[in-house]
């Protein structure tokens, strides 16, 4: 990584500057890495609907741009997402995990906090659960990737198939709260420029190389190895996420080993989205204070 | 110059587009099989075959049946059964399979063995089609989309040498692993049956075909007229960069054939026909309403062109000239001396070698797919086989 800037000592007033983005070499791969902000080191694993995959890392979304306030952020974009690749190379959870362990070293970080969202939520367990050294705390904001037997989530896939009319197909009605608001239009607009396509078609074939076996996102080893996650957790869940129902959030909440659970009113999966003030009850988890929330 | 009465074995009973488009986003993946009657099914099924036998009986080369998956559009899911009865059916003409989806059969050697048993069943007229599959597939079968291509390629390799070296031997490849493979029985025809892969003019595919002395078989029918000629013309210069030499025949052009008395009545019979093959059972991967591709499935600057045209024509300006309108995308709808000139004009100026004929398509009755075919089969096929001068010039 270079060009990073290191978070100026004390310096803890005025607005937090823009990110840094960079192109970081990892092994065979490119991986786009934005960084910035203020404080301990934070690994932020992005979802399918935010930073790299509707927005390219040139400013910070809200929910980054407040957590940056309190911790420097480290947001690299997962394979296919923004300038990322691996896709044709990386098949599976394993190789995933091992790509984020390179990420780290490359990165010279070592036992940070994790901050997953989405599929960024997944993949952060993954990494807690196979390398705990690279992980000091947890942060599951709308995570993928448990399995709840009997529950039938929306297929993710057929729902943003594109419509020969142009936009996102079904993709905001499934992941916003609120289709219609400022924060899904903005991020999935009726029309998308032909940079806002390629960022989100390049994001969903790199969920779909992780993601597509079906049910959609939905790991039975992973939910059967919940509780192996020793670390204290904070899962996060908006109240409208359909990818995400409340028995799944449960189903984390109560099979990882120390976890509590927050719901967030008015906002769907994209919580990070929808919900930016959200990221105060991170905040609050981060300095200490588990539980102060609508704890489980 | 060889030409083919092509399948697709089509659902005709669905409303028209508009009415269709008001009710149902796609004719693929989520239409219900509620729709499907086996009873219709069991009539549509006799005739569609009989119209394939009927084109060896007319004198022409060869027919083609084709591999869809969970959709109005083709019903044909398993080609290789449409083909094992017209090897009893027939006995003269090529038979091909355009194609299977390889992707879609683990282990691949599955498709080794029944097209090595087509074409010994058949006396070695078969021509093997092997596809990556569509799009909406890999939503009804669940294959990851993103390693469709790779996964394709290594399955092209292992069922070559599946039908080329003797066994027993391992494949150990990235997508399968295989100790023994050891199919009985071989193909007939030797070193193998020709193989021939179909595109939409994807450049990687093309050029693909060259190297490996693949037929390209150009899909027509959704694209303007302009578009194959850009893929003709590739694939002549890709085989000429692959250091072989050109072979017409596998140059291959898939458009939709009407022939009747006159240019007029041509258009009229066919027109609600091709809107009912375009607008109805096409929709799903092209058209306003949901379009089934996968991510993955072509890369996104691929997919990002492929929706800027796709809008284009959904959005464009309606035409003034509905006649004109459907000659650019079914230049082979008129009379006979219109078909025969646009066709040989074709066939000429692009060197192609292969006619792959869509006789029937759409809600094409019986009656009128029998009258075009033998129209087609009488007046235009032998014209053009004796003016037809394939790969003389570009």
């Amino acid at each position: 990584m270079t060009g990073a800037p290191a978070a100026p000592a004390g310096a803890v007033d005025g607005p937090v500057p823009a990110p840094v983005r960079a192109l970081l070499s990892v092994g065979d791969d490119d991986v786009t890495v934005v960084r910035g902000g203020r404080g301990e080191p934070v690994v932020y694993l992005h979802g399918l609907c935010d930073l790299h995959a509707t927005s390219d890392g040139a400013a910070w979304t809200p929910f980054l741009g407040r957590l940056a306030e309190h911790a420097e952020v480290i947001a690299p974009a997962l394979p296919g997402y923004n300038a990322s690749t691996g896709v044709d190379r990386l098949e599976d959870v394993e190789d995933y995990v091992w790509h984020l362990g390179d990420i780290w070293a490359a990165s010279g970080l070592g036992r940070v906090d994790v901050v997953g969202h989405s599929l960024g939520g997944w993949l952060a367990a993954e990494l807690a659960l196979r390398r705990p050294e690279l992980v000091r705390r947890l942060v599951l904001v709308s995570p993928l990737g448990a399995h709840v037997p009997g529950l039938v989530v929306p297929p993710f896939f057929g729902a943003v198939a594109p419509r020969g009319i142009g936009g996102a197909g079904e993709a905001r009605r499934l992941l916003f709260f609120d289709p219609d608001g400022a924060p899904a239009v903005s991020a999935l607009p009726d029309v998308m420029t032909r940079e806002q396509q390629l960022l989100w078609f390049g994001g969903l074939a790199g969920a779909a190389r992780l993601g597509w076996k079906a049910p959609h996102f939905q790991s039975r080893k992973l939910s059967s190895r919940l509780g192996r996650i020793g670390v204290d957790t904070l899962v996060v869940r908006g109240v409208g996420d359909a990818l995400v129902p409340a028995a799944m959030a449960r189903a984390w909440a109560d099979g990882l080993a120390s976890a509590s659970l927050v719901e967030v009113a008015g906002a769907g999966h994209c919580v990070a989205l929808e919900a930016p003030e959200s990221v105060d009850e991170v905040v609050r988890f981060l300095r200490g204070g588990a539980g102060s929330g609508v704890a489980s | 110059m060889n030409f083919f009465s092509f399948h697709l074995m089509p659902w005709p009973h669905l409303p028209a587009p508009r009415q269709f488009l008001a009710d149902n986003e796609a004719a693929w993946v989520t239409l219900s099989n509620a729709h499907y009657d086996p009873v219709q099914g069991a009539d549509l099924y006799e005739r569609y075959l009989s119209e394939l036998v009927r084109a060896e009986e007319l004198g022409l080369d060869g027919v083609v049946v084709n591999e869809h998956h969970q959709n109005a559009y083709g019903l044909m899911p398993s080609p290789n059964l449409m083909a094992a009865a017209l090897t009893r059916e027939t006995s003269r003409v090529k038979i091909c399979v355009l194609g299977n989806a390889l992707p879609l059969y683990n282990p691949p050697t599955r498709v080794a063995e029944e097209m090595a048993m087509l074409d010994v069943m058949s006396g070695g007229r078969l021509i093997a089609g092997l596809v990556v599959g569509g799009g909406p597939e890999y939503y009804s079968t669940n294959v990851n989309p993103t390693e469709a291509r790779a996964r394709f390629r290594e399955a092209v390799d292992l069922v070559l040498e599946a039908w080329t070296r003797p066994g027993p031997f391992a494949f150990d490849g990235r997508f399968y692993q295989l100790p023994y493979v050891n199919p009985w029985p071989r193909p007939l025809q030797q070193p193998h049956p020709p193989v021939w892969i179909p595109g939409l003019g994807s450049p990687g595919t093309i050029a693909y075909c060259a190297e490996n002395g693949f037929g390209y078989m150009g899909v027509a029918y959704y694209a303007p007229p302009e578009s194959f000629v850009r893929q003709a013309h590739a694939y002549r210069d890709a085989v000429a960069q692959a250091g072989r030499s050109f072979d017409p025949e596998l140059l291959g052009w898939l458009t939709t054939v009407y022939v009747a008395d006159t240019d007029e009545r041509a258009v009229e019979e066919a027109a609600p026909h091709l809107a009912y093959f375009q607008g109805t059972l096409a929709a799903g991967f092209v058209g306003p309403g949901k379009v089934w591709m996968p991510p993955g499935y072509i890369d996104p600057p691929a997919l990002v062109q492929f929706l800027a045209e796709l809008r284009a024509m959904v959005e464009g300006p309606r035409p003034s000239d509905p006649a004109a309108a459907l000659w650019r995308r079914s230049p082979l709808v008129g009379s006979p001396a219109t078909v025969r000139d646009r066709l040989l004009a074709v066939v000429n100026e692009l060197g192609v070698g292969t006619v792959l004929s869509l006789l029937q398509f759409g809600s094409l009755p019986a009656s009128l797919t029998a009258r075009s075919t033998t129209l087609y089969a009488e007046e235009v096929v032998p014209y053009v086989r004796a003016h037809a001068t394939p790969g003389a010039r570009r």
